[in-house]
């Protein structure tokens, strides 16, 4: 961010002190321009004036009432001409569990024990052309002072065999280590 | 302890993109529609536009399941749409552009004692001005964040925000002298 030499610079800092971006050097170069630039003044105005107006901003979204559902039109929309529907499609294929413990200090999350399904009963649920299916594994992740959970999506490729071939998050948990945990895991599943 | 559970679900391509963007209009519906009502000034334009942005997300998932869409990518597709529908609307408008086509007004009491219409300041704003303020102290993102979305610098948002509050603060002044 550069510094108020001129009154485009003084917006960029008046925007960054709105955002609540501006440090004390920031603050103090547009009090700077404030005192030589009478237009930014009158245009502007000081800090006090700047969090006025923008909090004009804040409150109103505070005070929003609409309540859209978007999820009730979609579903208005014909099929055709999107080619699917809302609430359709979602048929469990089978229902296998997944655990992943894993221990945390300070150091990356390691796989403490792993309960895996069946693979190839997984297989044997989907068609002969290697279908891709999703996995939503719950995985719980437990450090000494609390308790973490995630939800990571996953897709696994199997082969011929009906053994995992590859291992794609689709969803992560927000931590790698749980991520690649869980594909470790998969991929050694048999 | 619970063991973990999870069910697993054969889906299809189309099913899993189905999926995702459901779980996607259930977390960002509300906020997204709202975004989109003061960008453009109208409810149900704005419903609209937000069914075409998850639309465009099933769509996207569907090419490519493993695709991460976040919601940035939810606020510059909104975003985008806001734009054209606006420009397109500035072209066949053959009388006033105004864009306060909000039934309803959307009133701020500030600090009890005065209203500010705040959905008539927007309409006389630049669309990219627009953007920037709701980007930014509307939706909650950091300029850098929204400069990322609008595909332009944190600076250049920064500027916008500014230039977006005088005309606030413009007509703001106005309502209060009126």
């Amino acid at each position: 961010m550069k510094f108020a030499s001129n009154c485009t610079s003084a917006e960029i800092l008046a925007g960054a002190i709105a955002l609540g971006e501006a440090g004390d050097e920031q603050r103090h170069a547009y009090r700077e321009h404030l005192s030589t630039c009478r237009r930014c003044l009158a245009t502007i105005g000081g800090e006090r004036e700047i969090e006025r107006v923008i909090n004009v901003v804040a409150q109103a979204r505070d005070q929003e009432q609409w309540q859209p559902d978007v999820r009730r039109a979609l579903a208005r929309i014909p099929a055709r001409r999107f080619g699917w529907r809302w609430g359709v499609g979602l048929a469990a294929a089978g229902a296998l569990t997944v655990a992943i413990l894993a221990t945390q200090r300070h150091a990356p999350v390691a796989v403490r024990s792993v309960a895996m399904p069946d693979v190839a009963a997984v297989a044997a649920l989907g068609t002969q052309t290697m279908p891709q299916r999703e996995h939503r594994a719950e995985s719980l992740a437990f450090t000494s002072a609390q308790t973490a959970r995630a939800t990571i999506t996953f897709e696994v490729r199997l082969n011929e065999r009906g053994k995992p071939a590859r291992c794609t998050i689709i969803k992560h948990s927000g931590r790698a280590s749980l991520d690649a945990a869980l594909c470790n895991a998969v991929m050694r599943a048999h | 302890m619970r063991s973990g559970l999870e069910t697993w679900v054969a889906m299809d391509r189309t099913a899993i993109a189905q999926g995702r963007t459901e779980e996607l209009v259930i977390e960002h519906q509300t906020k997204l529609a709202r975004y989109l009502r003061r960008m453009v000034g109208d409810a149900e334009v704005a419903l609209d536009l937000t069914q075409d942005v998850f639309l465009s997300a099933y769509r996207t998932l569907q090419a490519d399941p493993a695709r991460e869409l976040r919601a940035g990518w939810l606020y510059r597709a909104a975003t985008n749409a806001a734009i054209s529908f606006m420009r397109r609307r500035k072209i066949l408008q053959v009388l006033p552009l105004d864009r306060d086509l909000d039934r309803s007004a959307w009133r701020v009491d500030e600090h009890g004692a005065q209203s500010v219409d705040l959905q008539a300041a927007l309409a006389r704003l630049p669309v990219e001005q627009t953007a920037a303020l709701l980007m930014t102290s509307y939706a909650g993102y950091s300029s850098s964040e929204a400069a990322q979305i609008l595909g332009t610098t944190a600076d250049a948002v920064r500027q916008r925000v500014c230039r977006a509050m005088k005309t606030l603060r413009h007509v703001m002044n106005e309502d209060s002298l009126s």
